[in-house]
Order: structure tokens, then C-alpha cells, then sequence
């Protein structure tokens, strides 16, 4: 039943949805697997990034050839169209300011969130993020210049210049996953080191690492500085690759969408939430291919994956509460040191302990 | 006795209506080994709490090493060279026991979050204090443990940990909140020999909360009587087990 | 000058009495069990169907039968995740934020298994399910000084009434109310005085599903209702709850009309006078939540931590 199946296209196009969402799954892993901050509005930042991308491309390509009609018209989508990879210096130029900016802003919005939640618990927290990101919606389904309930189209992608549209694709897909390696790299080097020990006492008890002379509230706005950045970075990659942003596609189920990755993979662990990410993106493409092929259903495909996908959180959390790659313990040069000892002192004969 | 590390002057904390602390003056002198007794809900816990800086005292001050230090946060006070430990040991379960002792040094090059990812800035000094920590585990006794998870551990070490985890930053004050609570009658007097020791060979000062009397008579230099958030008595272990104010105080409850 | 008329106050108080019957069921649950239930957006949803599958499957039209099968159908889901998912959590020592996953897992599941049934049921009935406007008329329209009062208000008025009244009996009366008390209180203290903790634990959770999907009922016949009603509300109803310190059932209730009158009234106020449009009114919500927050922390009751880190030293 199936059509002739573009096998290389279909890993192309996982490959970027991989790519982006596992940047997500490491900065959530980050922010509640090492330092438990339940962060309910991840979509927020993801939102941010993208519609900062969104919305600084296609004013600057407005702006440079003079265009006086507003993005969200008839003239200024047709006007973006004709503009759009007609320089590559300006289109790579725009991706390249807007992965600065959507960092930076991004995570500046997660480091002041962070302050009036400080005196709260998790609980508290989780509430206060998510009411931020369904807050940023509404904003942006009512905001006219970012285009409103209609969002912004004609995102030039950075290589439109590029007149071949699978190479275009092929040389995204290399970015994104480019990206996601920096990020994995990242976030390995700072859970295995003194930084991550720290975000793991905090998770496990913030009063004692209080009392053990960790200023608590800076680890954990670091942390959502961080995480939240990392989520620009990623709505910035969604937005180049969809050429649109619309304020539905930052509902809050992504949220949930980016925990079941967590979970799935394993919270505590970078790599396991690429393994979550890979495995539900995986899922979730092969159903695009395959739904349109089903025809009329009794019950729309879409409902019976998000069904899947809560009862399988729910049963993760139950019965495999590692997920499928456990969390590992820290490695630091320090357990070098201590090895080096135990060899001397048993050179030594003198069996290690005085008392 | 030698001069105060300590003092707590006059010091004050009332929740709503309800005077956990109502104008308490004690010192507790360096190299000490002093108690803080009292019947429960005297304030001793609070004391503690507002001396380590988990609360802001209503009236009062609070000094250490001739620095005032009531309104700090806990970890300014931790860093001052003031150590807390709790009823029941907080260590960080996920953590091992090595982990747990390397934590607590502060201003770790590697605990910035922009060095973190660079091993090379950070390495050597991880290796000497890991080196440190091995060396302070062996000494009393711990060196088998190095690896492993603090859940694996009986309650004395435990907290014999949590007691350790301040000595690899140097810190000079030791608030004990029950050390020998739950613990075996012989575990405790280990305990508090061990307590001893630190003091004799590192010079350390300890203030100790206790409910078991019969354990801490024998170890302290002087006694801190408190009920109902006032100083009810002072003086040597035997003094004060004699004062009939105190004797009707835990019989009168 | 701003123009508030009586009907605007009236419909404030009428959303203020929806709200309280949504929301203090979340602060009962939160105060006994330390758990942030996500599934609290499905009762209200599923509460909401309860009527609309009544009315359009067996032409039920009497509000209060609703209610009472909106009643039980929150109280069996409440009682049901419970038993399967939260106690057997809690007792391997699952966190508070486990806890919380596992009730968004549980959201996710039951919305959209809602949607499944609408799918199929919408072809059965040959009627679209998935926008439905309710207007029973159990009870009579009154008219007060020239006022017209909805058969709705004097529902939702009536219900909140009963189950104040119900929730007041229960909990201060009543043995087991006693004990859902005594748990919120000191959990450790009442399992050591004996207290039969699942027990008393279900009946609670029967008690706050169902009040919610009564809820549901409530605003459905003012409203409309969606397979998504139970979202729309739920920034709201955590709001009024965290001011309730998700401790304080009657805070919670003010909370409720403080949370009505600011989104209705201080609206229609900065619409007026700002010329703000209307779709702005969730910030107002926001805001609100936050200036709790910020000002008057809920200490304790959400784990939080004894931080001075904004206050000015002494």
C-alpha cells in the first residue's frame, strides 16, 4: 500500500527533527534530570527562539530591499519570496544573529524567571513556567505585528541560494546535528566535572547544599540561563526549517512532548535523552508518512499517539524509573587520584586505613 | 575558658504570636566542646537555625571570629567557616561518599559553569582536594567507603560524613543537631570520642544539641540549659544536672 | 468614567462561583497528598461531557442529573488514578516532581482518549460533539430590580452553595473528614496514630475529582463546551489555588472572586479607559499569580526554602 519510499529523505528530514528536538530533551535534561527544576514551560523558550528567528528575518529582508508592506500581508509573503536567497551573505548572516540572539534571549528570559520563583518548591515552579509559556501564546495569537493567530511565513532558509532544495535540505540536516553535537559535548563536559556534582546535591537536597555554602539560587539560574538558551537555539533551527511560525505549534503538549523524551531516555542522562528524542521523533515521522496513506480512520491517528505516549510516561515513571539508559555517576579527574592512591597504598603493603 | 568564637547576644525569634527564642545570651569559646540541652520545643533547633542564618532573628545579634554574622544567608555563614549538621544526616543520596566529601570546598575553580566544560583549569586542583579527601576519609577510619552510596552507610557513619564533609574546607565551628539521636549506646560514645579527637588534633569547636544526656555529660566542657526559648541554666555537666531548675524542667513536662 | 454595570458584576460573581468549585478541589488534593494533579483539567473536561453525552444520547436535559453523574465520573477517574498510579508511586518514594509527571501523563492520556470517543461518537450520533452549546433550563429565570438572573447563575449559586456546605460538613463533622485533616496536617503523625491512610486518601480524591467535574458541568451550561474546556481553565484555576497558598480551602475561595472580578472587571476597566483588547484578560491572570508569588511566597506549603537573596540585609 505504501508509495515508493524515499529512504534517504525520510532520515534527512528525522535527522533534523532528531537534531532539534534532542537539543530540547539534553537542556530539559539538564534543568530537572541534574539540578530538579521542573520546568512545565519549556515550549516558552523553544517559542522565543523561533519567533525571534521569525520575526528578525524577515523585517531585515524587508528592510534591506525596501519593502513598505508588513510581513503578515499578501504583498509582504510574495515580496519575501521573491527576496529570499537572493544574497547569501544576508540570509546566513540573519541565521547566524539569530542563534546569537535566540540564545541570549532566551535564556535571559528563563535567568529572570527564575527570581520570583526562588522562594517557592518545584511545584511552584512547574505552575508559574507553564502559565508563562500558555502567556506567551496568547500574546502571540493576539500580537498583529508577529503576524498574530496566522503566524510569520516566508523564513528564508540560510541556504536558499542554494538552488538544488534536497543538497539545501542535506546541508540543514548537517547544522542541526552540528548543533546537537555542541550541545551534547557541552552538556557531558559540565555534568562530569564540579559544576555537575553540584546541580546533583542541589536536585537531591537544596536545603544541605545551602548549608554546604552553594548559592542555590545562582546554580539554578545559571542552569535555566543555559537550558533555556539551548531551547532558542532550537526554535531558531525549527524556524529556518519550517519557513513558518504560527503560535499553535507551541502548545503546551510540546512541553510534555520534550519530558517524555526525558523520561523515556532516562532523566540524569545526557545521552539517554537523545535516545528518548531519537525514538519518539522516529515515531512520530513515520507516522506522517504513514497517516496520509491510511485514509479515513475511525479515529484520527494523531489522538491514538499522544494517547500512547501518556500512558507509556506513565508506565516508564512505574516500572522502569531509570528509563531506557540509566543515570550514571559522575567521572571527574578525582577518581584518578584516588585510584593512584589505592594503588600506592597497596604497593606499600600497609592495606590503606591507619584506624 | 578561652575567648569566644561564638556569641549570641540577646537573641529574639518569634513566629506570629508563638516566642521559639525570647532573649538568649551564651558564647561558646574556641576549642570548646559545648552542650545545648532543653526539653523539646525549648528553641534549641531554632537557635541553631538562626545562628547558621535559616532565619532572621526578631531582635538580637549574632557574632562569629568578631564578625557579625545574624542575617546572612546559610551559605555565607557556611563560608565564614560555620558548619551545620542536621538531626537526621543530609547527605546527597545520588551522590557517593568521595562526592559528598568534595562538594563542600568552596569556590572550586570547576564549579564555574564556563571553566566546567575545560578539565584542563580544574584538574589538578579536583586531584589534590580528591587526594585531600582519601587522606581525611583513612583517618578516621573511612577509606573503604570512598566509593560508596551514602545509602549504603549505617547512620554512625553517616554522620561521621557529614562531619568530615566540613573539615575539608577548614571550617572551624560545628553546630551538631543530635548527633547520637538513633544511634547505639556504645556507636554514640564512639561518636562523641571522635568528637573529642577532631577537637584535641584539629583544634575544632563543637556546639552540640543532645537529647541523650547519659552520653553527653561525659564529652562536654559546658552546658546550655534552654526552655521555653530562655536560658534556664549554665555550667559544667555536674552543675548543671543538679540544678534543680533543670531537674524540673524535663521531670515537670 | 468606566461604566460597570450590575450585569458585569453579576456575570463576575458567577465565574468567581464556577472558579471556586474548580479550584478548591485542586487545593484539597494538593494539601493532603503534596501532589500538583495535571488530571485536574480532565475532570473538569470529562464533567463537562458528562452533561453534553446525557443531553445529546439520552435527551437528559435536568441539570442537576448532570451534576450528579458529572459527580461520580470525576470521582471514579480521581479514585482510579489514584489507586493505579499515584499510591503504588508514592510508596516506591517517587518525588513531588515525579509525582507531577506522572498526573501530566495521565492528562495527556485522558484528553486525548476523550478525543478518540468524540471521534467515534460524533459518527455514531451524526453530531458534532466537539463544540456544544448547553442552555438547560432546570431552574426558573428570576428577575431582581429589572435584573434577569440565568437559570445558570442560580445553578452554579445553588451548587456552590451544597457543596460548601458538604465540604464544611465532611471535613470538620465527620470522622473521615477529620482524618483527611489530620493527614494534610502531619502525614508521619497521623499514619502513626492509626489512621487508615488509603482509605481516607480515596475518599478525598473522590471528593475533589468529583467537585471538579461538577465544575465542569457548571461552566459548561454558562459557556460552552470543548474537549479543551478543562485546558482553558486551568491557568486560572492554578492561579486561584497558589493564592490559596494551596493550603487555605477558604483563600482559596477568595482567590476564586479575587481572581473573577480582576480578569472581568479590571478588564473591561483597561479595555475601557487603555483600550486594551479583551484577549489580553489572561495576562491580568498572570500577574496575578505572580504578585502572589512574589509577595506573599507560600512558604511550606510548595517546599520552599528560606531564601533572603531579594531582601535588603537586617
Amino acid at each position: 500500500m505504501l508509495p515508493s519510499f524515499d529512504a534517504f529523505g525520510f532520515l534527512v528530514s528525522w535527522g533534523t527533527f532528531l537534531g532539534i528536538y534532542a537539543i530540547l530533551a539534553v537542556s530539559l535534561n539538564l534543568e530537572v534530570g541534574l539540578t530538579g527544576m521542573a520546568n512545565f514551560g519549556k515550549v516558552a523558550f523553544y517559542g522565543i527562539g523561533a519567533y525571534l528567528a521569525a520575526s528578525l528575518s524577515v523585517y531585515a529582508v524587508l528592510a534591506v530591499y525596501h519593502v513598505a508592506a508588513a510581513p503578515y500581508t499578501t504583498e509582504g509573503i510574495i515580496a519575501l519570496g521573491k527576496y529570499g536567497g537572493a544574497s547569501p551573505a544576508l540570509d546566513l548572516g540573519i541565521f547566524a544573529a539569530s542563534l546569537v540572539l535566540g540564545f541570549i534571549i532566551a535564556g535571559c528570559v528563563g535567568y529572570l524567571l527564575t527570581y520570583p520563583t526562588l522562594r517557592v518548591g518545584p511545584a511552584f515552579l512547574g505552575i508559574t513556567l507553564l502559565a508563562f509559556g500558555e502567556l506567551l501564546r496568547i500574546f502571540l495569537l493576539n500580537y498583529q505585528p508577529l503576524g498574530a493567530s496566522k503566524g510569520l511565513s516566508g523564513i528564508p532558509h540560510p541556504f536558499l541560494w542554494i538552488p538544488d532544495p534536497v543538497l539545501r535540505e542535506r546541508l540543514y540536516v548537517l547544522v542541526v546535528l552540528g548543533f546537537l553535537a555542541v550541545t551534547l559535548w557541552f552538556a557531558e563536559r559540565i555534568t562530569n566535572s564540579p559544576f555537575g556534582r553540584v546541580l546533583k546535591a542541589v536536585r537531591d537536597d537544596e536545603v544541605a547544599a545551602l548549608c554546604m555554602g552553594k548559592h542555590v539560587p545562582r546554580v539554578k539560574a545559571t542552569v535555566l540561563f543555559i537550558g533555556s538558551g539551548m531551547a532558542g537555539v532550537a526554535g531558531v533551527l525549527l524556524a529556518f526549517y519550517m519557513s513558518s511560525v504560527n503560535p499553535n505549534m507551541f502548545v503546551p503538549a510540546v512541553t510534555f512532548n520534550i519530558w517524555a523524551m526525558v523520561i523515556l531516555g532516562g532523566m540524569g542522562n545526557n545521552k539517554g535523552a537523545v535516545v528518548g528524542a531519537a525514538i519518539i521523533t522516529f515515531v512520530d515521522r513515520i507516522l506522517t508518512f504513514i497517516t496520509p496513506n491510511l485514509g479515513i480512520t475511525i479515529i484520527t491517528p494523531d489522538y491514538v499517539r499522544w494517547m500512547i505516549v501518556g500512558i507509556l510516561i506513565v508506565l516508564v515513571l512505574m516500572f522502569m524509573p531509570g528509563g531506557l539508559v540509566p543515570e550514571k555517576p559522575i567521572k571527574t579527574p578525582a577518581w584518578e587520584a584516588v585510584e593512584s592512591l589505592e594503588k600506592e597504598s597497596k604497593e606499600g603493603g600497609s592495606g590503606g586505613d591507619e584506624a | 575558658m578561652t575567648k569566644p568564637i561564638l556569641e549570641v547576644k540577646d537573641l529574639a525569634k518569634y513566629f506570629g504570636g508563638v516566642k521559639a527564642l525570647d532573649g538568649v545570651t551564651l558564647e561558646v569559646p574556641e576549642r570548646g566542646v559545648i552542650g545545648l540541652i532543653g526539653p523539646n520545643g525549648s528553641g534549641k533547633t531554632t537557635l541553631f537555625n538562626v545562628v547558621t542564618g535559616f532565619y532572621v532573628p526578631t531582635r538580637g545579634e549574632v557574632w562569629y571570629a568578631g564578625e557579625r554574622i545574624d542575617g546572612l544567608n546559610p551559605n555565607e555563614v557556611f563560608l565564614k567557616g560555620l558548619v551545620r549538621t542536621f538531626q537526621i544526616p543530609r547527605l546527597f543520596p545520588s551522590l557517593t561518599v568521595l562526592e559528598n566529601v568534595l562538594l563542600t570546598p568552596p569556590r572550586q575553580v570547576g564549579e564555574r559553569v564556563l571553566t566546567a566544560p575545560f578539565r584542563s583549569k580544574w584538574e589538578e586542583q579536583e586531584k589534590e582536594l580528591a587526594r585531600k579527601a582519601v587522606a581525611l576519609l583513612r583517618k578516621f577510619g573511612l577509606g573503604e567507603y570512598v566509593r560508596a552510596r551514602v545509602s549504603e552507610l549505617s547512620a554512625a557513619h553517616m554522620k561521621m560524613i557529614e562531619t568530615i564533609r566540613g573539615l575539608i574546607t577548614d571550617a572551624r565551628v560545628y553546630l551538631l543537631d543530635e548527633p547520637a539521636a538513633g544511634v547505639a549506646y556504645t556507636t554514640a560514645r564512639e561518636l562523641f570520642t571522635f568528637i573529642r579527637r577532631l577537637r584535641d588534633e584539629e583544634g575544632l569547636t563543637f556546639f552540640i544539641i543532645e537529647h541523650r544526656l547519659e552520653v553527653l555529660m561525659d564529652f562536654v566542657d559546658y552546658v546550655y540549659v534552654l526552655h521555653n526559648g530562655r536560658l534556664l541554666s549554665e555550667g559544667k555537666p555536674d552543675e548543671v544536672m543538679s540544678d534543680p531548675k533543670v531537674i524540673e524542667a524535663y521531670i515537670g513536662r | 468614567m468606566v461604566n460597570m454595570d450590575a450585569y458585569q458584576v453579576l456575570t463576575a460573581v458567577h465565574i468567581a462561583l464556577i472558579y471556586a468549585v474548580l479550584a478548591v478541589p485542586l487545593t484539597l488534593s494538593y494539601k493532603t497528598t503534596k501532589i500538583i494533579n495535571f488530571v485536574h483539567i480532565n475532570f473538569i473536561t470529562y464533567g463537562a461531557y458528562a452533561a453534553v453525552l446525557l443531553y445529546t444520547f439520552l435527551g437528559i436535559d435536568n441539570v442537576f442529573v448532570a451534576i450528579a453523574a458529572a459527580f461520580v465520573i470525576g470521582g471514579a477517574m480521581s479514585v482510579i488514578d489514584n489507586v493505579t498510579v499515584f499510591e503504588p508511586l508514592s510508596r516506591r518514594g517517587a518525588n513531588v516532581v515525579i509525582l507531577m509527571i506522572a498526573s501530566m501523563g495521565l492528562w495527556i492520556f485522558y484528553k486525548y482518549l476523550m478525543y478518540s470517543v468524540l471521534d467515534v461518537l460524533s459518527r455514531v450520533a451524526k453530531a458534532n460533539l466537539v463544540s456544544v452549546l448547553l442552555r438547560f433550563e432546570t431552574l426558573p429565570r428570576v428577575v431582581v430590580n429589572g435584573m434577569p438572573i440565568t437559570s445558570a447563575f442560580l445553578t452554579a449559586a445553588i451548587t456552590a452553595a451544597v457543596l460548601a456546605l458538604m465540604l464544611y460538613f465532611i471535613l470538620e463533622k465527620t470522622a473521615v473528614g477529620k482524618a483527611i485533616r489530620a493527614i494534610a496536617d502531619n502525614p508521619t503523625l497521623a499514619e502513626i496514630s492509626g489512621i487508615p491512610r488509603g482509605r481516607v486518601v480515596n475518599v478525598m480524591w473522590f471528593m475533589a475529582g468529583g467537585m471538579a467535574a461538577v465544575g465542569g458541568v457548571l461552566w459548561a451550561i454558562f459557556a460552552i463546551a470543548t474537549p479543551e474546556v478543562g485546558d482553558t481553565l486551568i491557568l486560572q484555576v492554578f492561579a486561584i489555588a497558589v493564592i490559596g497558598g494551596l493550603t487555605s480551602l477558604s483563600r482559596t475561595a477568595l482567590g476564586a472572586f479575587i481572581i473573577a472580578f480582576a480578569e472581568n472587571l479590571g478588564m473591561a476597566f483597561l479595555n475601557q479607559v487603555f483600550g486594551v483588547p479583551t484577549s489580553f484578560k489572561p495576562f491580568i491572570t498572570f500577574s496575578t499569580l505572580l504578585i502572589v508569588i512574589i509577595a506573599f511566597p507560600p512558604l511550606g506549603a510548595g517546599g520552599g526554602l528560606p531564601y533572603r537573596f531579594l531582601r535588603k540585609r537586617r
